[in-house]
């Protein structure tokens, strides 16, 4: 008999199948008369000039390090929840002081100003912007 | 669920933990006032300084409690508290180093958070130097060495920091890393994640061979990163090169001292069998692994390695931190004999390794103050510039070679006594070889200083009479531990029970 | 369902991405993939812990992902903030790059 991964894998091999059924009968049927226009990228669009690795603002970053710090804390929370009724107020109050300490925390940064989220200069591109080091 | 029982037993944990509650809330305090009053220059050491008196304070009078608490997670025994004592100490003299350190007032920086991460860092030792759970050792190892990335890169301006900063957290995440691993092996092992359960566990059971063997190795080689052993030394020379003068010498010392009593004490509680405690001079291995070898190649490695690079260093800091990674060399020796004689020894030469280290890097501080960096040929002349430091600086050098008067020797005397009388001699030979070797690179800082020729001796360097008091500070013991030892040896003695578990 | 698994297959999934983590933190010169490598090693820490947790019915191996999860993302937080600060000096997130001090 059939494991819950072996029904799995059974449904994968049927939708690949599908799939290659189609891919297949319409490569036989279809006429094939290849130029070199009709093999550049669809007509919407340009071609693409660069590296997608651009560079991100800064200031995300440090935002996104804020949030990942005081989002794990849930990893705490929620086992903690779960059990809140049958531990009682002894948990209640280490969870307390846990949460108190996070806040501090969190009024540190704050207070820093390391929230704030000022607008922008402006940026002139350069001609240096085009050239692309490729590295690793 | 709650009954009386457990209520009285965590009311003697919280007792027990009012040191580290009170680092804790100064961490805490330190981050408010740090936010009110921000332009302060010395506000935040001195709420640090305060904080951590009181801790002391407590410490000092729990001193010879010893009891398994929150449900043996950590162990309070004598042999914590000295490594407690010593961690505090070293913070002390370091914040009061850090406030005459002109690298890092240099362009008006802001310290606050420089007090306030060491006040972490410290909480972080302090568990690490209880902890009796594997759990409690990857928090406390993580808090500690969080803290210190941060320390290591706190000046960072300076590309060398910053560099450090980089070197530090990625050896430091790997080396850690790989700990876990060899954590979840031995939790695989043994069904268990505290110290004497794992012991327990392998008594009934018997469980050795290869797997065992990589768990250890893998554990032993994230401690061994915290102490810098060889080979996880890596990062030492880089990290301690760049990294502000005072956080080099704290590295050198706290986070060490906070490696070394997890390594003994993980050491000690899980692979030696505990049923026949009684007898104090004899510890019994568990299984076939000698791990006594391990620690003694380890041990080898280190202190050839630190002496031999040490020998072609320019750099003050540099030479300090291949002087450093020696001198965990020496000390692991202690811990190869793994008897109490051995652990009385790592003990007394941990003391004195604090306060001639914390000296060396005091004076190299000093001077950097003066002349902008720290190469040895900066020192040319500086004994006719700054008879007093410089004859400090003699001091702390004979100590570190390890000659009498000074309270190094008692520290290499303990030492080596103890491997004697444990069967290990041709241990104790390549130590007193090692000895030697130092003895090079310590005269060439010496020579530098009175023997070189200097252009200018017009010259006299003033120093402010804090750092004056400083030097008196740590010079004094080291001359005096080196004639009057008996009280450090009786709080030795005093301090190498273990507890060992309900 | 967990324990239709064999154990030894998680085992060695763990063991393969501890070592993939690793060549990972050895041969790759970019910081940022270096600590995605190091949270791959950490990653397969975890599914070791949990899967001795749950055949020998053991709550700690759990206990430890939940703290090994919080002090990952910490690292990541201070190791990309290392970064940006050496970026912002050095221009560059490249190890080897970063070699003022050697030996």
């Amino acid at each position: 008999m059939l494991t819950d991964f072996g029904i799995i894998l059974l449904f994968m091999i049927t939708g690949a199948v599908f799939v290659g059924i189609g891919i297949f009968a319409s490569a036989l049927i279809r006429p094939s008369k290849p130029t070199p226009l009709k093999l550049t990228t669809y007509e919407c669009g340009e071609e693409a000039i660069g590296s997608p690795w651009i560079k991100f603002n800064i200031r995300f970053y440090v935002v996104a390090l804020v949030f990942l710090l005081f989002e794990v804390e849930i990893v705490f929370l929620f086992p903690w929840a779960v059990v809140f009724k049958e531990l009682g107020w002894y948990s209640f109050l280490s969870m307390v002081i846990f949460v108190v300490i996070l806040l501090a925390g969190l009024a540190y940064v704050w207070a820093k100003g390391d929230l704030d989220w000022d607008k922008p200069k402006p940026y002139v591109p350069k001609l240096e912007d085009l050239v692309i080091t490729k590295k690793d | 669920m709650i009954d009386e029982i457990f209520l009285s037993q965590l009311k003697q944990s919280v007792d027990l933990f009012l040191p580290e509650t009170i680092l804790v809330a100064t961490f805490i305090i330190a981050l408010i006032f740090d936010l009110i009053y921000k332009n302060s220059r010395y506000l935040i050491a001195v709420i640090s300084i305060i904080g951590l008196v009181f801790s002391g304070i407590f410490l000092v009078n729990q001193s010879t409690s010893s009891a398994a608490i929150f449900s043996g997670m950590l162990s309070f025994d004598p042999f914590g508290n000295f490594f407690k004592i010593l961690i505090l100490l070293t913070t002390i003299i370091i914040v009061l180093m850090s406030v005459f350190s002109k690298e890092l007032y240099e362009g008006g920086r802001k310290t606050g958070e420089y007090y306030i991460l060491i006040v972490g860092m410290t909480f972080g030792m302090f568990l690490l130097a209880v902890a009796n759970n594997l759990i409690i050792v990857y928090l406390a190892i993580e808090t500690m060495s969080i803290s210190s990335y941060i320390l290591a890169g706190y000046t960072k301006e300076i590309k060398r920091a910053s560099e450090a900063s980089l070197k530090y957290v990625i050896f430091g995440a790997v080396s850690s890393g790989m700990m876990i691993y060899g954590i979840s092996l031995i939790y695989g092992l043994t069904g268990s994640l505290t110290f004497d359960a794992i012991n327990s566990a392998m008594i009934s059971s018997d469980i050795s061979g290869l797997t065992l063997l990589i768990a250890g190795l893998m554990i032993i080689a994230g401690i061994g990163y915290k102490i810098s052993a060889v080979p996880f030394h890596f990062w030492t020379p880089d990290v301690y090169e760049g990294a502000p003068i005072t956080i080099t010498a704290y590295l050198s010392v706290a986070s060490k001292a906070a490696g070394f009593a997890v390594l003994i004490r993980f050491l000690k509680v899980s692979f030696f069998d505990s049923t026949n405690y009684a007898n104090d001079e004899i510890w019994t291995l568990i299984g076939t692994i000698d791990w006594q070898i391990v620690i003694a190649i380890l041990s080898v490695l280190t202190m050839t390695l630190g002496n031999l690079v040490a020998l072609w260093q320019t750099n003050m800091k540099r030479l300090l931190a291949y002087s450093s990674i020696a001198h965990a060399g020496y000390i692991l020796m202690g811990v190869v004999v793994m008897t109490d004689i051995g652990v009385t020894s790592v003990l007394i030469y941990f003391f004195v390794y604090m306060i001639m280290n914390l000296g060396a890097f005091l004076v190299v501080m000093i001077i950097a103050n003066k002349t902008g960096n720290e190469d040895i040929q900066k020192y040319n002349g500086i004994g006719h510039k700054a008879p007093f430091v410089s004859a400090c600086m003699v001091i702390f050098l004979i100590s570190l070679t390890g000659l009498p008067p000074t309270a190094g020797f008692i520290g290499k005397w303990a030492v080596f006594t103890a491997v004697l009388k444990s069967e290990y001699i041709w241990l104790a030979v390549v130590g007193v070889l090692n000895s030697v070797v130092s003895l090079y690179y310590y005269v060439k800082i010496f020579r530098n200083m009175y023997i070189r020729n200097f252009e200018d001796d017009s010259e006299i360097y003033e120093f402010s009479p804090g750092t004056y008091i400083l030097l008196i500070i740590l010079a004094v013991p080291t001359l005096i531990f080196g004639i009057y030892f008996t009280p450090l040896l009786d709080w030795a003695e005093s301090s190498v029970k273990i507890f060992l578990g309900v | 369902m967990l324990i239709d698994v064999p154990q030894e297959y998680y085992l060695i999934l763990s063991a393969m991405m501890f070592v993939i983590g690793s060549v990972g933190v050895l041969t790759r010169r970019n910081a940022i993939i270096i600590f995605m490598s190091i949270e791959i090693m950490l990653n397969s820490v975890n599914l070791t812990f949990v899967s001795f947790a749950a055949f020998m019915g053991d709550t700690a191996g759990q206990i430890f992902v939940f703290f090994v999860m919080a002090v990952a993302a910490a690292e990541a937080a201070v190791g990309l903030a290392i970064v940006l600060a050496l970026f912002r000096n050095k221009k560059t997130i490249y190890v080897d790059e970063v070699s003022l001090m050697k030996w």
